[in-house]
Parts: structure tokens; C-alpha cells; sequence
């Protein structure tokens, strides 16, 4: 899909998901995250406009963020009671607060890792090595990149194919599942080993060798508007941090 | 096992299945299609007619969005892998899937150990399908030292051991070289005659003309033949 900021550089992109969940790791505090979520949430629809295919990727993650930030605020206890049993507190201000703290910062690292995601991945790869980031480490990322769906598909095949022999995964009780995922990983070790095999020879057979000097087709180039938003970016990941560390603002809640 | 021979009986039915891969590319559309016990059945088709495809809808791999498929009379969609897998036998086109174990012993007996069968029950049990898929001697080898070719009938005697009435096999002839290629037809002839329904996915000719039989045509999701032979 294209949208309005789609062709910005991807060392921009990476630049501001960097700077955004850095913030949102280091500054705990309900109001900035918010924030910082909602110009996550903005930028990822400008730079890619698909929320739908987000969440749908996703889904199964916030289940777990959910789960997670309900035991939290179970589990930690402090400022006012909200629900009790009695005395015994269920749910406490401050372990609501931690639980949307969480909820926040995990949400903000989904969101930003979208805006990256809207280029392509050997943009991505290219970024990397512009960055004067070690070649094997970008094609170490490319090759991963390459093959993640490849693994996917694979990993589910054999998931099935366990299955269909009459092994039904969820009534084995919780003694032996760790007995049944390591007969499930075996196949998928194997296949993976075997695949790098035989990149590795397709590689060795076209004189392949991670030379730190390359040539590429593709050179990214930063524009005008590029350095016009990293400018801005570095102020106002700055001005967030001198407020927040050096001014107390905001302050703090309970 | 033991049905009649000569008697055809619709074991495997899908009735007006679609599917697709990627939305708003319907592949398969409104596609019928039925199997039967005690026939040898071939599915021919060139690389990436659907093969696979129509292969791994048929046992419930992946799930057709409209149609429903019938297995025995039975309702896939309301019936656990596990079940099937009683049912209808698959083998992947790639064995490598199917191999779980480092050894064939333990490959064919860890289902069993893990449900807590009696010993010397998973011990004939066993001895019983590599009988059958003439690989008594292979039992403690190392599953990782074994050709295509055995790879390829270990994982069907992982399949048997849960006594399927019928046997899915996509392409089962990739990888053989002539000598091999017989010993799997024995193989399936033998299944054939305990009244096993078989079918192949294949575009090996010469292979099917071991057993004549049924055989259907398909191109781009759609089924262009059907005869018997
Ligand atoms: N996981 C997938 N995602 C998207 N498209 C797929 C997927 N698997 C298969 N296809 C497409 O569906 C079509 C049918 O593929 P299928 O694997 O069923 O063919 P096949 O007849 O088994 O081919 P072969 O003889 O190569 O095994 C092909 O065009 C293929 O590109
Ligand atoms: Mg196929």
C-alpha cells in the first residue's frame, strides 16, 4: 500500500523506531507512553496504512499481553485498593498502572517495528549495511528474513503431521510436552540444517564470500526531507528525555 | 481392513469445496470430488496444479472456506487430526516432515511409549509394519543414516501403524530410482489387497501403470479427466 510518507529513507524509519521505544523502555510513565503511542500509531498508518494486517499478525501476541498485564496487576500491589476480597486486595492502582504500562510499551515496539516494515526487505538489508553495520550481520538478517516464512510453513507442516499420526498435543499431560516438543523440533533442526547446507553451497558455487567491501545496485540515498525529520526527531527525543529526567515532568502519578 | 473387493465404497467426499491462498485469487472453486475403498487411485497433474493442494484439504491440513469434506461419513471439520489420522493415512511429499525420532525403533514407538501402551504391545506392533514395508533389518538404525528412498517408508509405516482404511500419498515416487519405485508398488499392492482405498498424487505414468485403476486429470485446481483404466 502506498501512503503519503511510504518513499522516506529506511535508516529514517529505523531512526525512529529506535528513538520511540527507547523511550518507551526508559521513561515508565502512563502519560508519556501514551503519547509516544499515539505518534507511533500515526506515523505507522502514514508510513503504511494497514492496521487490519497488523493486528491480524500480531493476534496472538496481544493475547498474551493481555494475560500478562492481568497477572501484573494481580500480582503487584501498591497505592489504593480498587478490588478486594475482605482485605485481601485483588486489583491496586499500582498494579493497574504497571499492567497499562506494559500493555503501552509493548504496543509502542509493535507499532514502530511497522513503520520499518513497510519497506522492502533488501531496503532494509541495504539500510543496514549503510549504516556501516558489519556485512555479515545484514546478510545474516537478510538470509533470516528470507527464510522465516519458509520455516513457518514448515514448522505448521510438521506440527500436523505429528498430529495426524494420533498424538493429540493438548491432552498429553504437562509431564511429557517437553518429551513432545523435542520430537517436534528434530525435524524442524534438520530441515534448517539442511537448508543451509545447501545455501551454502549454492553460495560457494557463485564465489559468494561476505567481503566487507561490496558494490550494490541498490544505493539509498537520505533527502532533504530525510534529514528535515531526523533533525526534528533528535529534538524531540532529547527535549522528552531533559523534561522528563532533568524537569520531573510530568510527575509522577501515585 | 477387510472390505469386499470389487466393491467400491465412498470412503473420502468433498462436496463443492473453494479455497485459496492468497484472497481474491479463488485457486480451487466449487471443486467435487470422491474417493473409494478398494481402488487404486492416481491424481496426475504438472507442478503446481493443486496437487498438494487438494491433497491436504482432503485431510483437514487446510481448511477449504466453503464445501465440506467428509471422511467415512464423518464431518471433517468436526474431527480432531487425531482422528483422522485413524482414518486416512498422509504421506508429505517430503519425508523429512515426518521423522521425528533418532532411531527407526523409537520413531515408530514413541506415540505409544508417550499414551503409555504396554510393551510388548508396541513391540509387535512394531515388528508388524516394518514386516510390511520389508524393513525388519533397518530397526535400530539411526533414522539420520537412512536413504530417501527408506526415509520415505519409514515415515509410511509411522503412517500404518495407526491401521488407516485409506492412504493419501503425494508424490511418493520423487527421489526413487527404478528398483526402489517396485519396491513401493509392492508395497501398495500389498496394502491394496488387505483392502486399503489408495490414492497417489504423482505425475509418474509409469509408476500408476502398475496398477491400472482410476485415474484423474487436473490442471490449475480444476479436475480436466477422469477414467478408469
Ligand atoms: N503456501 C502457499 N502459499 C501460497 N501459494 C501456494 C502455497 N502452496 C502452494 N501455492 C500455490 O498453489 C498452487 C498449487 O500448488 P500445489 O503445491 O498444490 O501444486 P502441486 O500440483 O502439488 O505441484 P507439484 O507437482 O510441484 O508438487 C501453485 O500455483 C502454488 O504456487
Ligand atoms: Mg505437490
Amino acid at each position: 500500500m502506498k501512503t503519503v510518507l511510504n518513499d522516506f529513507d529506511v535508516r529514517t524509519k529505523l531512526a525512529i523506531a529506535a528513538a520511540l521505544s527507547t523511550i518507551a523502555v526508559f521513561i515508565q510513565h502512563v502519560y508519556v507512553l501514551c503519547f509516544i503511542l499515539f505518534l507511533s500509531v500515526l506515523l505507522s498508518f502514514l508510513f503504511y496504512g494497514n492496521f487490519k494486517k497488523t493486528l491480524r499478525a500480531t493476534r496472538r501476541l496481544w493475547y498474551i499481553f493481555f494475560a500478562i498485564v492481568v497477572l501484573q496487576s494481580i500480582f503487584i500491589k501498591s497505592g489504593s485498593q480498587l478490588i478486594a476480597v475482605g482485605s485481601f486486595s485483588i486489583i491496586s492502582a499500582g498494579g493497574l498502572l504497571k499492567g497499562a504500562e506494559f500493555l503501552l510499551r509493548m504496543s509502542i515496539i509493535i507499532f514502530t517495528a511497522t513503520i520499518v516494515a513497510s519497506s522492502s526487505y533488501r531496503e532494509v538489508v541495504q539500510g543496514i549495511v549503510q549504516l556501516k553495520i558489519p556485512y555479515e550481520i545484514a546478510f545474516m538478517v537478510s538470509v533470516a528474513i528470507r527464510f522465516l516464512p519458509i520455516l513457518k510453513e514448515e514448522f505448521s507442516d510438521i506440527l500436523t503431521a505429528i498430529q495426524l499420526r494420533g498424538l493429540d498435543i493438548k491432552k498429553i499431560p504437562f509431564k511429557k510436552r517437553l518429551k513432545v516438543y523435542s520430537y517436534i523440533i528434530t525435524p524442524v533442526i534438520a530441515g534448517a540444517v539442511d537448508k543451509a547446507q545447501k545455501l551454502s553451497i549454492a553460495m560457494e558455487t557463485r564465489a559468494f564470500r561476505a567481503y566487507p567491501k561490496r558494490t550494490s545496485y541498490l544505493i539509498l540515498k537520505l533527502a532533504a526531507r530525510d534529514y528535515i525529520f531526523l533533525i526534528f526527531l533528535f529534538i524531540f527525543t532529547v527535549a522528552v528525555f531533559i523534561s522528563y529526567y532533568l524537569f520531573g515532568f510530568p510527575g509522577r502519578i501515585l | 481392513m477387510g472390505i469386499l473387493r470389487g466393491t467400491y465404497l465412498s470412503y473420502i467426499k468433498a462436496e463443492k469445496i473453494c479455497f485459496t491462498y492468497n484472497p481474491g485469487k479463488p485457486f480451487i472453486n466449487c471443486l467435487d470430488i470422491e474417493l473409494k475403498t478398494g481402488q487404486f487411485c492416481s491424481i496426475m497433474g504438472p507442478n503446481g496444479s493443486g496437487k498438494t493442494t487438494i491433497g491436504k484439504l482432503l485431510v483437514g491440513i487446510l481448511k477449504p472456506s466453503s464445501g465440506n469434506i467428509f471422511i467415512d461419513g464423518n464431518d471433517i471439520s468436526k474431527m480432531s487430526l487425531g482422528h483422522i489420522g485413524s482414518k486416512v493415512g498422509y504421506l508429505f511429499q517430503n519425508p523429512a516432515f515426518q521423522i521425528f525420532a533418532a532411531t527407526v525403533f523409537e520413531e515408530l514407538s514413541f506415540i505409544m511409549t508417550l499414551k503409555d501402551y504396554d510393551k510388548d504391545y508396541i513391540e509387535s506392533e512394531v515388528d508388524r509394519v516394518l514386516a510390511l514395508l520389508h524393513m525388519e533389518d533397518k530397526k535400530f538404525s539411526s533414522t539420520f543414516s537412512l536413504s530417501y528412498g527408506q526415509k520415505q517408508r519409514l515415515a509410511l509405516a509411522g503412517i500404518l501403524l495407526n491401521k488407516p482404511h485409506y492412504l493419501i500419498l503425494d508424490e511418493p515416487t520423487t527421489g526413487l530410482d527404478i528398483l526402489r519405485k517396485q519396491v513401493l508398488a509392492a508395497v501398495l499392492k500389498e496394502l491394496m489387497n488387505m483392502g486399503a482405498g489408495i490414492t497417489v498424487f504423482t505425475h509418474d505414468y509409469e509408476f500408476i501403470k502398475n496398477f491400472g485403476g482410476r485415474i484423474l486429470k487436473m490442471d490449475r485446481g480444476v479436475i480436466i479427466e477422469d477414467r478408469i483404466e
